[in-house]
């Protein structure tokens, strides 16, 4: 497998990007009242990361170039402090960009080979049992850990044997009718390679509901490559994606059962990255989760709610990159519909796996200790199940409590009588 | 089920989302980042200064003028609330409405305020009382020997006298760190093993009978970790609110939140509502930065003032209520803001909105803008909150007063 050498959009002086200058524009609005630092769960817990006020807007107006705080490289980008700053400054989108800015030329391979998802999931399916069997076995892991700076212990994504695409492809084609009418269908490539069973239950919940499903030939968001500061190459992926989610319909409602990629296309690819650019703002209109979308279904009268009832007591933690699209805490709402069911909100800010940053052999130890309050809490609420809308999340919390963790689709699929 | 639409998450659109999701709504609360609460001192002031200082805040309420925001709320929305809160949050808050604690401040003033914490209390400043003052030395934002040289020469309220000493304690909040904010230390005083650690390095320099005055910082999660402290030196303490971020303003913050998030408010963070819709004169629905819509049948404006922004000026001196572009009391009666600037009160700080008996915004002939729309908290017009100290109880009274107003207009 080779990678592809990654460049930067930024010209010369690190500085010269629509995003930076984006969000350069909400530094001013600081008033310096701390209510981010008290907020992030990166500084809580390690005294190597000075925190949201001190790296964004505070080291940024001393910025020519590189940042002046090194301590940036700690931030895990989960958006938490831009959430409660009332002021609306930009501080995570500041962070992420001074972070790609100092990496720039000495970005590790690292960074680069964990950005590289549908690499990794292509990859990785034909061969499936194979390297499941790598990527548990712990002399490997050590390897990966030595040569390429994974830690051995962090989670990692579930080979699948087939492909989401492939099922879909192959099953006997749904024969309608379609009342509803018809939605795309956009899996993210978590969805389409490693987390193929929340895609096929998210689908046979939208043609339940009677909607006909599209689901277009479709490449990477480019999520994890921006969160490790390749902009360039995200920001081919993410229009290369508009492009092939467009190709369904162009005034269709897309829907994704992949909160980290749907908050890329609503917003991050233009908050961070500056993408400026008509189809990406069609796209992020068009999109929504599929717990928003069943929400708003079941706000607008529209949403059935003959589910059966399911007794059990199950903790549900919302991630940040859910969280930072501004939508509240969907699920929560839809499972409570669902009779018999108790959904006791983890409340937690973070996992700690942030994507890819939890992954990372400098940064293994800091996330763990980010993730333990919501680790113990699910232990103590079920320790059979867990609820999570996103998959690093769900891999995170699995792999750190020991408790399976499922998307919340998985029992709105049982609720409706399909599994 | 009728539905409710709370925009601001500040004391005033938290009590307001508590009170009406009691009363059986549906309730979303929006906001576009955290309220004051944790910017302040962690009580609830009522009234402070009117102007001289305040010793039974409920009798001040009482005698207000007309135009001021404890007129439209009443008392009774003053008592209630008081009692709402004091109810919810026991191990929190406690206090008198028709008496005012009087507490040492960071800078060693002395402050009226009506509802406290249990851990402040022991600070209510007495004569005779022998306090000592403990610093941290890797704590920024608390200076004991400033504390307590300046209660110690000063009469107080009651005309008696005080004793004030100080001690340092070197301790950090964790290993290596030189230089934390308080938020920090509030997360080490959660372990017990911090708690015996400060303790056995303060006791010896502690004289019986003195009251022990600390950092506001004893605890953030374990809101009994002050007292476990109390019990391990074997003296009264109290807690000194800091500088923003404010340790008791986040507990506060955190349980009201909490209260209302387990009692089924749904809750938006991160969202600035920019627009709104109406239906027959009625407010339908209102609009967020990102795109979504939210429709309701009642509509609680509770976006604070000038420092939440929900009012603007610009450079032609011309205020603007930004949401709903609701008209303004206070403005076009000559200059807002004065160039003396520790003379006269400054104008600019009364303005906001007026409302009616209701806790409706009116326009200048005094009927409602919208029929459903309400406003509550920093939005109204005709007090300065941060100078008689009443911004607390007038978020809580006006939150009060406008879930009763919306739930019998609903019901
Ligand atoms: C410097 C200063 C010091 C003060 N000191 C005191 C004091 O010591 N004692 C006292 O009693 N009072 C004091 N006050 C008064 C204080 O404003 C009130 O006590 C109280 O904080 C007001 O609460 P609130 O809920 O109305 O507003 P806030 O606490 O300001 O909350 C406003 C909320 O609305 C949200 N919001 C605003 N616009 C939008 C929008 N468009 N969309 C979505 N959300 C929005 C904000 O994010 C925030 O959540 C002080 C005020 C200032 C400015
Ligand atoms: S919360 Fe916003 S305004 Fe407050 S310190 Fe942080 S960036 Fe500045
Ligand atoms: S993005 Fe998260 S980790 Fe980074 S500064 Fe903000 S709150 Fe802290
Ligand atoms: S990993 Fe999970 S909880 Fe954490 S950053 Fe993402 S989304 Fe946040």
């Amino acid at each position: 497998m080779t990678i592809p050498e990654q460049r930067l959009v930024m010209g010369e002086d690190g500085l010269a990007f629509a995003g930076h200058k984006l969000s350069r524009a909400s530094l001013d609005a600081c008033v310096k009242c701390t209510i981010c630092e008290t907020a992030c769960p990166v500084s809580a817990v390690t005294p190597l990361f000075t925190g949201p006020k001190f790296v964004g807007p505070q080291a940024e107006r001393f910025r020519n170039g590189e940042s002046v705080d090194h301590s940036l490289d700690y931030c895990s980008s989960c958006g938490t402090c831009t959430l409660v700053c009332p002021q609306g400054v930009q501080i995570a989108e500041l962070n992420s960009q001074a972070r790609a800015v100092m990496k720039a030329d000495h970005m590790p391979l690292r960074d680069r080979l964990i950005g590289q998802t549908v690499l990794m999931g292509t990859v990785m399916t034909p061969v499936a049992p194979i390297a499941r069997a790598a990527l548990n076995n712990k002399p490997i892991r050590k390897v990966m850990e030595a040569v390429i700076g994974v830690h051995a212990d962090a989670p990692m994504p579930p080979a699948q044997s087939q492909t989401f695409e492939g099922w879909f492809r192959k099953r006997p084609k749904p024969a309608g009718p379609f009342p509803r009418g018809t939605l795309v269908f956009f899996h993210g490539c978590a969805g389409g390679y490693f987390e193929v069973e929340t895609s096929k239950k998210s689908v046979e919940v939208l043609e339940h509901l009677g909607y006909q499903v599209l689901v277009p030939k479709q490449g990477c968001c480019g999520l994890a490559q921006q969160s490790n500061g390749l902009f360039d190459g995200a920001t081919k992926d993410v229009l290369k994606l508009c492009d092939d989610l467009r190709s369904a319909g162009t005034d269709l409602t897309i829907i994704s059962s992949s909160g980290s990629c749907t908050g890329m296309l609503k917003h991050e690819a233009h908050e961070i990255m500056g993408v400026d650019d008509e189809r990406l703002r069609d796209v992020g209109t068009r999109i929504r989760d599929i717990m928003e979308f069943l929400l708003e279904l079941h706000d607008a009268g529209e949403l059935p709610t003959d589910f059966a009832p399911i007794e059990m007591t199950v903790p549900y933690h919302a991630p940040c990159q859910l969280k930072s699209q501004g939508i509240g805490k969907p699920a929560i709402e839809v499972l409570r519909l669902i009779p018999g069911l108790t959904v006791v909100d983890s409340n937690a800010t973070c996992c700690g796996i942030a994507g890819t940053y939890g992954l990372k052999k400098e940064k293994y130890e800091i996330a763990q200790a980010v993730g333990k309050p919501l680790f113990d809490m699910v232990k103590a609420t079920n320790p059979e199940l867990a609820l999570c809308d996103t998959e690093t999340c769900r891999w995170q919390i699995e792999q750190s409590s020991g408790v399976k963790t499922e998307h919340p689709i998985y029992l709105i699929h049982q609720a409706y009588g399909l599994s | 089920m009728s539905r409710a639409v709370v925009i601001g998450a500040g004391l005033a659109g938290l009590v307001a989302a508590n009170r009406l999701v009691d009363a059986g709504l549906d309730v979303t609360l929006l906001h576009k980042g955290l309220g004051g609460l944790q910017l302040g001192q962690g009580s609830i002031d009522v009234f402070g200064y009117a102007p001289e200082r305040v010793l039974n805040p409920i009798k001040a309420v009482s005698q207000v003028a007309t135009s001021h925001p404890y007129a439209a709320a009443g008392s009774a929305a003053v008592l209630d609330g008081l009692a709402y809160l004091k109810q919810e949050l026991p191990t929190l808050l406690v206090g008198d409405p028709e008496a005012n604690y009087q507490l040492p401040t960071a800078v060693g003033s002395i402050r009226p305020t009506c509802l406290a914490q249990p851990s402040m209390i022991a600070g209510h400043v007495r004569d005779g009382a022998h306090l000592v003052i403990v610093g941290i030395r890797q704590l920024k934002d608390f200076h004991p020997q400033l504390v307590a040289e300046n209660l110690a020469r000063t009469v107080l309220p009651d005309g008696g006298r005080l004793t004030a000493r100080h001690v340092w304690v070197d301790l950090p909040a964790r290993d290596g760190e030189v230089d934390s904010f308080g938020v920090g230390y509030a997360r080490a005083f959660d372990t017990e093993a911090f708690r015996i650690a400060f303790a056995t390095a303060l006791s010896p320099q502690l004289k019986d009978d003195e009251v022990v005055g600390l950092p506001a910082v004893l605890g953030l999660a374990d809101v009994k970790a002050w007292r476990d402290l109390a019990g391990k030196l074997g003296h009264q303490v109290f807690e000194i609110p800091l500088p923003p971020p404010s340790v008791p303003g986040m507990r506060l913050n955190e349980a009201l939140t909490a209260r209302a998030r387990s009692a089924g408010v749904r809750i938006v963070p991160g969202v600035r509502t920019t627009t709104f819709s109406t239906v027959a004169g009625r407010v339908a629905s209102v609009t967020t930065a990102a795109g979504r819509t939210y429709s309701g049948d009642a509509f609680v404006l509770a976006t604070g003032g000038f420092e939440s922004g929900a009012l603007e000026l610009d450079s032609h001196q011309v205020v603007r209520e930004t949401l709903f572009g609701l008209p303004l009391t206070g403005v076009g009666d000559g200059p807002l803001v004065h160039g003396d600037y520790w003379g006269a009160e400054q104008p600019l700080f009364r303005v906001g909105v007026s409302v009616d008996a209701a806790m409706r915004p009116i326009d200048p002939w005094g009927a409602p803008a919208y029929p459903n729309l309400w406003a509550a908290g920093g939005i109204l017009a005709g007090a300065s909150g941060w100078k008689e100290l009443s911004g607390d109880g007038i978020a809580v009274a006006s939150a009060v007063a406008a879930a009763a107003a919306i739930t019998k207009e609903l019901s």
